[in-house]
């Protein structure tokens, strides 16, 4: 009896193992290309090991553009905390007015939103040295400043971070001084000073993919 | 969890039966924990953030909020409208034909020798702020560059002398470090972004502007273009960049030339 259990145990997991190896072989992949991290306390670190892994993707030859996308989401989904950056690009004055379910709707959009553009934009500077600067301690986090630099140019970039539930995570990021979090925010109340919220999730919606 | 638990089952009765949930365990866990983590970054909780976090991190972003007005916004919009054409229809063009037929390293010696030529707004500017240790550097490299450097087509000061070009100045980074707050945006024709004091600084930079007082003004304006194609082939891409970023680009490119501004001013 308890040797036909535990025959029946092991089919039993090997099918699982075979069924979920049908199910995604990106994962094994996605495996080998996500960043090592010794330290997760140092938020330096952590920037440094995240940034290594998706300029290596990037600058991999053999990935398929759809499959280097979904690595780099896995990659830095970790370390971005979407929501916070959505509350605060609404700001104080408008978050508590939407409804849950808007709430949750904008969340999504706005984190697809920042997703596809944050791949956008490193894709531009993966020629270039990264060079990451001791961070800034402040009331509620860290900001670490970074540089870009190449032959023709230097760009200068600020990471915001503050821990949530032990983790570092990031909720903006500045380029050449310019937040991204407080542009949305511009746009946002621009929208709300003449429409509602729903145009701005409509608008949201619409955006071409870049 | 399922694995410490079996495990801890396994000593007291060393059963073959656990080794069989033990071997079910890890493999189970193999393949559940990644699909475990994918789930994870499409579920977004709206409420991971305690309200006074919130508060303190909207005080944070507001100090550095800052208001512009804009008067003449729908006017504004028109001239935005109209740059963006011409960028697309005209510079961006006429651009890519530049970049073809100009080889890299004839790029960047043009480049340079702009960067040359222009020393005097940054040199006088950087005076008026006080700053006479950067203006020492500029006029080193201005010294350097034009003499070894051929005119300033090359660049020795950086690459034997280790002098970095300083963080540019400009006369409207200098009205400011004065008091002179934004007063209001303006875009300009060709010119593009800037506000009523930036536009004052400029009008200020054409006079310190040696190109200014080439005779006859064709050659003049001749010389200006090459020298406004020739660094915007360095930027190709970056405002196809942003706008693609934008859900409004006028109000997108209002709020980073503003901040952009700050940032140069803050230095």
């Amino acid at each position: 009896m308890k040797r036909c259990l535990f025959i029946l145990l092991i089919l039993l997991a090997a099918i699982q193992t075979a069924g979920a190896n049908d199910k995604d072989p990106n994962e094994l992949l996605l495996a080998k290309w996500d960043a090592v991290i010794e330290d997760p306390n140092d938020p330096n670190e952590l920037l440094q090991a995240k940034w290594d892994a998706v300029t290596k993707v990037l600058q991999s030859e053999d990935l398929d553009q759809n499959v280097k996308e979904k690595i780099i989401d896995k990659i830095i989904s970790p370390i971005f905390d979407f929501s916070l950056m959505g509350k605060l690009a609404l700001g104080r004055t408008h978050w508590p007015k939407l409804t849950q379910p808007q709430r949750e709707k904008f969340t999504l959009l706005f984190a697809k939103r920042l997703k596809d553009s944050y791949r956008e934009k490193i894709s531009l500077y993966t020629d270039e040295k990264a060079l990451l600067k001791p961070a800034i301690q402040n009331k509620k986090g860290v900001f670490i400043p970074m540089q870009l630099l190449s032959v023709d140019r230097k760009i200068d970039i600020l990471y915001k971070l503050r821990k949530v539930d032990k983790c570092w995570k990031v909720y903006d990021v500045e380029i050449q001084g310019v937040s991204i979090v407080l542009t949305y925010r511009s746009q946002f109340n621009d929208i709300l000073r003449k429409g509602t919220v729903e145009d701005i999730l409509s608008k949201l919606e619409k955006l071409p993919t870049p | 969890m399922t694995l410490r638990r079996s495990e801890r089952v396994f000593k007291s009765n060393g059963m073959k039966l656990f080794w069989a949930i033990v071997i079910l365990g890890v493999l189970t866990a193999g393949c559940a924990a990644p699909e475990k983590t994918l789930s994870s970054n499409d579920i977004i909780s709206t409420e991971s953030l305690a309200n006074d976090d919130f508060d303190l991190l909207e005080e944070e972003l507001t100090t550095e909020l800052i208001e512009i007005s804009d008067p003449l916004e729908p006017l504004n919009r028109v001239m935005y409208h109209v740059n963006d054409g011409l960028y697309f229809w005209v510079l961006k063009p006429v651009t890519e034909v530049y970049t073809n037929i100009t080889p890299k390293p004839a790029k960047t010696g043009i480049r340079n020798f702009f960067g040359n030529l222009t020393t005097p707004v940054r040199f006088v500017s950087c005076h008026l702020q006080g700053k006479t240790t950067v203006a020492d550097v500029e006029l080193n490299r201005f010294l350097i560059n034009t003499t070894a450097g051929i005119l300033g087509f090359g660049d020795p000061a950086k690459d034997q002398h280790g002098l970095e070009p300083p963080a540019k100045e400009d006369l409207g980074q200098t009205l400011a470090t004065y008091g002179l707050g934004d007063g209001f945006y303006i875009v300009w024709p060709l010119l593009g972004p800037s506000t009523l004091r930036d536009s004052a600084g400029k009008l200020g930079g054409v006079f310190l502007n040696p190109i200014y007082y080439v005779e006859p003004a064709e050659i003049a304006i001749g010389i200006s273009t090459t020298g406004f194609i020739n660094e915007n082939s360095f930027h190709i891409g970056e405002y196809e960049n942003l706008k693609s970023d934008a859900i409004d680009s006028y109000i997108t490119i209002r709020e980073v030339y503003i901040q952009y501004r700050r940032k140069q001013i803050k230095e």
